[in-house]
């Protein structure tokens, strides 16, 4: 063994102590690094393509890059215990109200998106909602995949089926779809998918679940009656009761395997059954969101946005990071073409972006006309409206009218429920 | 001399030291609690300190990564007022109670099998085993597709055997059906620890008792009622507290199979603080509902924990 001199150790033996009691690693060799967690994005090849781009990124600015990925139910414990024990990841990706849930833990990134607007046009309105907290930037918005009407072009050209144009269209060619043995396929179960439908339909039939001041619920309303009337009338003669057991995979896996006739979903049910070449891919197509008894069209958009943690100690490293991955036109592009039309950019001048031009079943995402919103519009986010999205008070409302519960009786009930929530 | 005496007493002194530190050591009320000392660490640092945290949480307003402050017991009375949980509180009961019947009785007709002589009896005993030992959320997935609407095992071998009619039930989107099928999973993943413990307490039993009892003309149900039953009631009593405690808190099978629903009829208390708690960051109310039967459970620990030792001692 090597004779260590009391000189020696002393000297390591306070080094040792100096760098435990700052909690900071001494700066000679020290690499700057930048640690990131993200969500298994339904488009795997995207994150493929993000694990290329970090690469890259290290080598150009030489800071190292971790990169991890994390199943979407496992996101909000994950980030909780990041945030309670105030150490993690540097950078998060953000769905949904998280940059309203964590905004006293997220630095302010106005500047980051000051640059992407001034590069790329204004943020839209979907990803302004949820990523801008009261005037601040609290993440920057990186990507959207909304929903749309995706259907089986075959079945209805071979019915000759007209595709709709309205929900009350649709409930017209539901019946004969569920006739031919393709029913609609419509969740309403306790999952964000059935939100997803929900929210647009009351939308279309003019309702809301709270009101702008984010304190009024406004779902006792004819407007919420004449929607849950159309969900009872197209769940009885347009679907199968199965629809009250689905997960947010289930509508997909229906038209993909052949049952489905239509369903509202983003187009990952079209990608999956195209890339796994199953024998429905080529007769799914996409047409344009339906429009209600006032003509507006409204869509559910769930925009997804990169945060960094304040207590970060790489707050920099990690701007340049997604300066790196979002302000330089030929990544964003790059990353976006991977996502195969799912993730699509959020920024005005860039949606007619060419990822829409690969397949021309994509044409239908174009959506002009058509208004994207975050679940609980037109109240802005808030933990309380969060607090109404993960209760699934919209889909246990419905699922009990389909029930056979009165409409009167289930919107009574939506209405108490949200009004204990805001009143807390 | 004197010096000699101070040498002598400085080259004894280590031996000294040492010979205090065995006798210190070779007393009962020093060694003992010096071997406990490292899992009562552990227990402090694993179970009190998330408990006390937990208790904390649940008479405060907090949030994640907001600072939080005491309301006493406003969680758990507002708790009340909310539909789901109150559908929650039922459904635990319900639950517990149904799973628990079902495994005292499945599990020691399972036992009592399994102690009869059985060819490849210990192949056997290791495979009754397995819904225990395989992780309970890769099991329930298997589970899951099984109740699958789409791909329902189940339903089609009820509809190929004529006992179904198609579609065939709707499992996992009616509530009966829905509280039926994770009960039933419960039961599935939970019989192999009643069945193992309670063959454990079956093997115990002294065959002369039996012998005994059949010299006196006592036939299978009476040895059964008046031999292995009271002997094992001990055993019985510790396999229900601790069933009753971990399927009160079970999260797995729900989260998988239902994620609560139809309409909040398989929420569990954990399952609910989760998409409370966890989902939309209030960790106040989070906590209140797992702690909300903390004072019951506490309750029924000590009786049956005092029913045990009067049944032992």
């Amino acid at each position: 063994m090597e004779h260590v001199s009391r000189r020696r150790f002393l000297t390591t033996a306070t080094g040792l102590a100096g760098i435990l009691a700052a909690g900071v690693s001494p700066a000679r060799g020290q690499q700057r690094q930048v640690s990131y967690l993200c969500w298994n994005n339904f488009a795997p090849a995207s994150d493929k393509k993000l694990a290329e781009i970090g690469q890259r990124f290290a080598k150009d600015t030489g800071i190292k890059l971790k990169i991890d990925h994390i199943a979407a139910p496992q996101q909000a414990a994950k980030y909780a215990s990041e945030v309670q024990t105030q150490a993690g990841h540097d950078v998060v990706e953000m769905r949904m109200h998280f940059p309203w849930l964590y905004e006293p833990q997220l630095v302010d990134v106005s500047d980051l998106v000051a640059e992407m607007e001034k590069k790329y046009g204004a943020v839209i309105p979907s990803a302004r909602e949820t990523a801008n907290v009261k005037g601040v930037w609290r993440a920057v918005p990186q990507y959207h995949a909304f929903f749309v009407a995706a259907y089986r072009e075959d079945l209805f050209k071979k019915a000759s089926l007209k595709t709709p144009d309205t929900w009350e269209d649709l409930y017209a060619v539901g019946k004969e779809l569920k006739k031919m043995g393709h029913p609609i396929g419509i969740p309403i179960s306790q999952n964000y998918d059935s939100i997803s439908t929900a929210g647009p339909v009351l939308w279309a039939f003019g309702g809301m679940e709270v009101d702008k001041d984010g304190k009024t619920v406004r779902i006792n309303s004819p407007a919420t009656e004449q929607m849950v009337e159309w969900y009872r009338k197209i769940y009885r003669d347009c679907m199968e009761p199965e629809v009250l057991s689905w997960t947010d995979a289930s509508n997909n896996e229906s038209l993909q395997q052949g049952k489905a006739g239509w369903i509202h979903n983003p187009v990952s049910a079209y990608i999956v059954a195209r890339n796994n070449k199953l024998p429905t891919a080529d007769g799914i197509n996409h047409h344009k969101s339906l429009a209600g008894q006032n003509g507006q069209r409204h869509e559910t958009d769930a925009p997804r946005h990169i945060g960094i943690w304040k207590f970060s100690k790489n707050i920099e490293p990690s701007k340049e990071w997604i300066r790196y991955l979002l302000g330089k036109r030929e990544v964003y592009d790059e990353y976006i073409m991977s996502g195969d039309a799912f993730n699509l950019p959020v920024y005005a001048n860039l949606q007619d972006h060419p990822v829409l031009k690969t397949d021309p079943k994509f044409a239908a995402l174009k959506q002009e006309g058509v208004q994207f919103h975050c679940y609980g519009w037109p109240a802005p986010a808030s933990d309380k409206v969060q607090l109404i999205t993960n209760s699934f008070i919209l889909p246990n409302m419905l699922a009990k009218a389909v029930t056979g519960t009165s409409t009167k009786e289930v919107v009574a009930w939506a209405d108490g429920e949200m009004k204990k929530i805001i009143a807390e | 001399m004197a010096i000699g005496g101070v040498r002598a007493v400085a080259a004894q002194a280590p031996a000294s030291i040492r010979a205090r530190l065995s006798v210190l050591l070779d007393r009962d009320r020093v060694l003992g609690p010096l071997f406990v000392s490292p899992a009562l660490f552990l227990l402090l640092l694993l179970v009190a300190y998330p408990f006390c945290m937990a208790m904390y949480f649940s008479v405060s307003n907090a949030f994640i990564g907001r600072p939080s402050h005491l309301v006493g017991f406003v969680n758990f009375i507002n708790l009340w007022k909310s539909d789901a949980f109150r559908q929650t509180f039922q459904n635990a009961f319900v639950f517990t109670g149904a799973a628990v019947a079902c495994k005292i009785v499945l599990g020691l007709s399972l036992a009592l099998l399994l102690n009869e002589q059985l060819w490849w009896k210990r192949a056997i005993r290791g495979a009754v085993l397995l819904p225990w030992v395989i992780p309970t959320a890769l099991s329930t997935l298997g589970w899951w597709w099984m109740f699958n609407s789409l791909y329902s095992v189940v339903n089609w071998t009820g509809i190929a055997m004529g006992l179904m009619d198609p579609p065939g039930p709707n499992w996992l989107g009616q509530k009966y059906y829905a509280m039926t099928a994770v009960v039933l999973v419960n039961i599935w993943r939970g019989l192999p620890f009643f069945a193992i413990t309670i063959l454990a307490g079956l093997v115990a039993i002294p065959k002369e008792l039996y012998e005994a009892a059949h010299a006196d003309g006592a036939g299978t149900v009476a040895r059964f009622w008046y031999v292995t039953l009271p002997l094992l009631k001990p055993v019985l009593a510790i396999v229900v507290l601790f069933s009753t405690i971990f399927t009160f808190s079970e999260f797995n099978i729900v989260f998988v199979l239902t994620h609560g629903g139809p309409v909040n009829s398989t929420h569990l208390f954990a399952t609910l603080a989760r998409q409370i708690g966890l989902e939309s960051g209030r960790i106040g109310e989070g906590a209140a509902i797992s702690l909300y039967l903390f004072p019951v459970l506490a309750l029924v620990v000590y009786a049956q924990l005092r029913f045990v030792r009067k049944e032992v001692y």
